[in-house]
């Protein structure tokens, strides 16, 4: 059995030196060296702790869904907070150091060299830990930017873009400079265009000014925000989940099948047409919103082309095991890239069907895409980082695995788990998505009560929970069968010492041969110039510049992005202005920074979109000049809750507050736990100020009022919701609480389209010198006058 | 396998063939490929009607005819509200609307929550049945009722007011009774409205015709 070769395949390198038939014979003098392999033991610690945590935390907020109650309360362990946590150390701590422990093993490899700095390497692993644990406090405390898996905010953000292009993208360069090995195979391709494009992603898309350390404000808003933020989110799944794990695939399956990969041609166009086609389709996040069309059909055309690159990938893998299935029916390892690879394969057509306009009309804001990225996450990157693992256990602590009994349980408790989470996960989806759009004869909505959409998919949420379960117990199996393993590790490591002769600086490629199976065919020459160019001669040449190759993969990556991303933020009419719409008051602002803070947007959008099923349930559709000054934009992607684009003077603030203390009273077979502690938790007026500066800087017009006085102005206005509370008959003297500050941005959201423009009058809610209550309740008149009722009809 | 060929590469050991491309894929990866040129022309050449906008505004159109066609655009006040009051298939619209947008403080049943019952007698803002109307539409209690006029199609208030009105009297257990007692709605209108309903429907459609230009 493979995984029970131990040390085997350590000495294969040397071997492959002395006996595999190299092209180009190197001339240069042979040197000596070792790998470091303790920072692969490092790293593949790490994975494995992470995975625990980061699928324990999935376990846990999966419970939080089926018993909202059991926070009882306390905001650290809400849905809304742990869920970020969640995603992030699922993706960025488990799968984040499963492609180091990948990279820094084959990479050392692939190049017959030790990585370029011992130092370097170790500040890599401390400081992504350091991040790591930096990011658990920051998130449950609800220091959060909100966008999805960039919730970081940017003092982590700044750590984060040091280790990865300094430390970690230098070390690796380094090491590729000073490599042995002429040509860089295919893995190292896919590590190449990982390093650069998460690197460009993460700067490009949190770049923002700060207020406050805790706190940045984005520097994007509204729709170019969105668009931003998913060209991030999608190519975080691209370039963090995706090409990483198909560079751990080219190394270690071949390896674990000792068989060799099916076709060098697809290795070169698939990598080329993914890395180029992904960077397109972040928009198809973004379909029916209120991006521009022609973003939202390229980035579904762009997801259709993405397919059968993404099954290069699969293909190449899957075919790699021809004349191996019966190493397959032995051998644990294989069996999880297989049905690693194979869920690959099935979120890659997924994916592609998702985007096309009219299945995602359905699909999106359901479970549909929890289930879709679950089969990703837990099928692809899960199975492929522990069939790594697993195939490297014994070769990295140089002993026998403890028992190959528990690795095939895991992969069979594993794979039921995957099954027993998405499956009922898949029909949630569809039956949220279905019940949502569901019109009657009359063409009414046949479940116009949002709980009820709700209710009726909990028994298939407590089904997850079982799968997560599984798939959990799975994970304790592989860190309790390598803690054995390491317990029988060998006293000091054998380190083996490799030879290989220095790369040369002249090298000559040995040239394609010129003649082609048309040579004695009658054609034109062009035709057999394209048969020998279609033999990829020139892109051999380009495997061994490895500056080269970057700077390609850097042209193909961003002038893909410029392409899309210079139309969005360049034409005006993208965003066609509304006059009415105005800044937040301070009040406003600094509710929406709770929001934000609390992470609303993990259940409930602000995004209506142009259906008669949306609008008749939510009201008008969302516009885009509705969100300039939404920093960051919160349109959300899932709604376990309902929309709240038109929350603004849909509820009393006294039903707000009521719902914030209790949401399954007001709100029966509500989901929602309970936020208490807004209520009682005082709102600080005078830290307002740095917010409305930051806003202000970015160009929201504020008066000297709201600028100066910013802490008078919110308290000016939080009287007056509380006098409004008072009069609804809520209690008395909360207008220090945090709700208040919170109720005041609902009832602010989506209300601006419909007010009648003020006639050469700027003056923002803010500067109303209502001091009195009575003059309170006259400006919340005002304020309810102006919706127009030419608009009744849209409803 | 032994017969395809193999390059001359070798990585730690690992080697790679050198199989074409397979067919299916390549023709897959250029058909995805030309496909887009013209999906793209269809809908973003300017053409009428492919817009989500305009796709949008004919559902809609077409979503108001299916609702309202029979009644026409109604008027907001006391004697129609009494009419569809009477008439059970209107008032299940009304209900639809009610439970969409209104049970989240008056209850599922009316009862009452952070809103007053609408199933006793008692009533706050309301001294005729006119004025459910006006309170839907407008708001009522310094924003403890929220304004819907911006929400909701007239018929809609005009149905959901007809729903709340048969509400009264039901006495489903819930909030206390709030407000005053007020008189007996009306008697809704007697039968001959059915001669002029037909006049109404006519009415209504021209009124519908205009309704389907984009607001």
């Amino acid at each position: 059995m493979e995984t029970s070769g131990a040390t085997t395949s350590d000495t294969e390198v040397s071997k492959t030196d002395s006996s595999m038939a190299v092209p180009s014979i190197e001339s240069g003098e042979l040197e000596s060296f070792s790998y470091d392999d303790a920072i692969v033991r490092l790293f593949a610690t790490a994975t494995i702790i992470w995975a625990l945590v980061g699928t324990l935390a999935g376990l846990i907020v999966a419970v939080l869904l089926v018993m909202p109650s059991i926070s009882e309360g306390i905001p650290f362990i809400n849905f809304a907070r742990l869920r970020p946590l969640h995603t992030n150390a699922a993706i960025f701590a488990f799968a984040g150091n499963a492609i180091f422990a990948a990279v820094y093993y084959s990479t050392q490899r692939l190049c017959k060299a030790r990585m370029w700095s011992d130092v370097l390497s170790r500040l890599h692993f401390w400081g992504w830990q350091l991040i790591i644990v930096l990011a658990a406090v920051t998130i449950p405390f609800g220091i959060t930017q909100s966008r999805e898996y960039a919730e970081l905010e940017w003092p982590i953000d700044l750590l984060i873009a040091v280790v990865w292009l300094f430390i970690f993208g230098g070390n690796f360069l380094m090491t590729l400079i000073k490599r042995r090995e002429r040509h860089m195979y295919v893995a190292l391709w896919f590590y190449i265009a990982t390093i650069i494009t998460v690197a460009v992603l993460h700067v490009f898309n949190n770049l923002c000014v700060p207020a406050g350390w805790f706190k940045g404000y984005s520097v994007y808003a509204g729709v170019q925000d969105a668009f931003m933020q998913w060209w991030y989110g999608h190519n975080a799944v691209a370039f963090f989940l995706t090409t990483p794990f198909l560079g751990l695939m080219y190394y270690f399956l071949p390896k674990a099948a000792d068989r060799p990969v099916f076709s060098y041609k697809l290795s070169i166009i698939h990598f080329w047409s993914l890395v180029f086609i992904y960077i397109w389709a972040g928009p198809h996040h973004l379909h029916f919103t209120a991006l521009p069309e022609w973003a939202s059909t390229l980035g579904m055309l762009f997801s259709v082309m993405l397919w059968m690159p993404s099954w290069g990938g699969m293909i190449n893998g899957l075919l790699t095991l021809r004349g191996a299935w019966h190493k397959v029916a032995a051998d644990p390892v294989l069996k999880f890239f297989v049905v690693g690879v194979t869920f690959y394969g099935m979120s890659t057509f997924e994916g592609p069907m998702l985007s096309v306009k009219s299945v995602n009309a359905l699909s999106h804001y359901t479970d549909w895409t929890i289930a879709h990225v679950h089969s990703g996450a837990l099928g692809w990157n899960g199975f492929m980082a522990f069939g790594m693992l697993y195939w490297l256990l014994p070769r990295i602590y140089q002993t026998k695995i403890w028992s190959d009994k528990l690795v095939s349980l895991h992969f069979w408790t594993g794979t039921i788990g995957i099954l027993l989470y998405i499956i009922p996960i898949y029909a949630a989806g569809l039956m949220q998505g279905l019940m949502w759009r569901a019109m009657d004869e009359t063409g009414n909505l046949m479940y116009p009560d949002f709980v009820e959409t709700v209710q009726s998919i909990v028994f298939l949420w407590w089904l997850r929970v079982l799968g997560g379960l599984l798939y959990v117990s799975g994970v304790c199996m592989l860190c309790f069968n390598t803690l054995m393993t390491w317990f029988a590790r060998p006293a000091t490591y054998d380190v083996p010492v490799y030879t290989a002769p220095k790369l040369s600086k002249s090298y000559s490629e040995a040239k394609p041969a010129k003649d082609t199976e048309y040579n004695e065919v009658p054609m034109l020459d062009l035709g057999k110039n394209m048969s020998v160019w279609a033999k990829m001669g020139w892109h051999r040449r380009w495997e061994r510049l490895p500056v080269t190759f970057t700077i390609l993969v850097t042209i193909a990556v961003v002038g893909a992005t410029l392409f899309e991303a210079v139309p969005t933020f360049l034409i005006r009419s993208n965003i066609p202005t509304i006059a009415t719409v105005e800044p937040y008051t301070p009040l406003e602002l600094y509710g929406r920074h709770i929001y934000v803070s609390e992470g609303c947007y993990n259940c409930h959008s602000q995004m209506i979109r142009p259906m008669v099923a949306e609008t008749k349930r939510y009201g008008e559709y969302s516009k885009p000049g509705e969100f300039i000054y939404d920093r960051p934009f919160q349109w959300g992607s899932r709604r376990i809750g309902p929309d709240l684009a038109r929350e603004g003077g849909r509820q009393s603030s006294f039903w707000h507050w009521r719902h914030f203390e209790n949401p399954a009273e007001v709100s029966p077979g509500s989901v929602m736990p309970s936020y208490q502690h807004l209520l009682n938790e005082e709102l600080k007026f005078d830290s307002i100020a740095p917010h409305v500066k930051a806003a202000w800087y970015l160009g929201a017009p504020y008066d000297d009022e709201a600028l100066n006085n910013t802490s008078e102005v919110a308290y000016k206005q939080a009287e007056r919701v509380a006098a409004e509370i008072v009069s609804q008959g809520g209690p008395a003297n909360k207008m220090d609480r945090k709700a208040v500050a919170l109720i005041a941005y609902l009832q602010r959201i989506g209300v601006d389209l419909f007010k009648t423009p003020a006639p050469e009058q700027p003056a923002a809610d803010a500067e109303a010198p209502a001091e009195g209550s009575e003059e309170a309740a006259e400006a919340e008149a005002e304020v309810a006058d102006n919706a127009s009722p030419s608009n009744a009809s849209a409803g | 396998m032994s017969d395809t060929p193999k390059t001359d590469h070798a990585y730690d050991g690992i080697e790679e063939y050198d199989n074409p491309l397979p067919g299916w894929w390549k023709w897959l990866f250029i058909a995805s490929i030309v496909f887009c040129p013209f999906y793209w022309v269809f809908y973003h050449s300017g053409t009428k009607g492919r817009t989500l906008e305009d796709a949008y505004n004919v559902a809609l159109a077409e979503n108001t005819r299916l609702q309202f066609e029979e009644i026409g655009e109604l008027k907001l006040d006391g004697p129609s509200i009494a009419k569809f009051m009477a008439k059970d298939s209107w008032v299940k619209v009304g209900e639809a609307v009610f439970r969409a947008n209104c049970v989240s403080c008056h209850g599922r049943d009316g009862e009452g929550k952070v809103g007053p019952n609408l199933t006793d007698e008692a009533f706050k803002n309301i001294a005729e049945i006119g004025d459910i109307g006006k309170v839907i539409a407008n708001g009522a209690g310094n924003g403890a009722m929220p304004k819907w006029s911006n929400r909701l199609h007239i018929n809609e208030i005009v149905l959901v007011s007809a729903y709340v009105a048969q509400l009264r009297g039901k006495n489903v257990e819930g909030r206390p009774a709030e407000g005053r007692q007020i008189p007996p709605w009306p008697a809704p209108p007697a039968d001959d409205e059915e001669a002029s309903d037909d006049a109404a429907k006519e009415d209504g459609a021209a009124k519908e015709a205009d309704a389907e230009q984009p607001a």
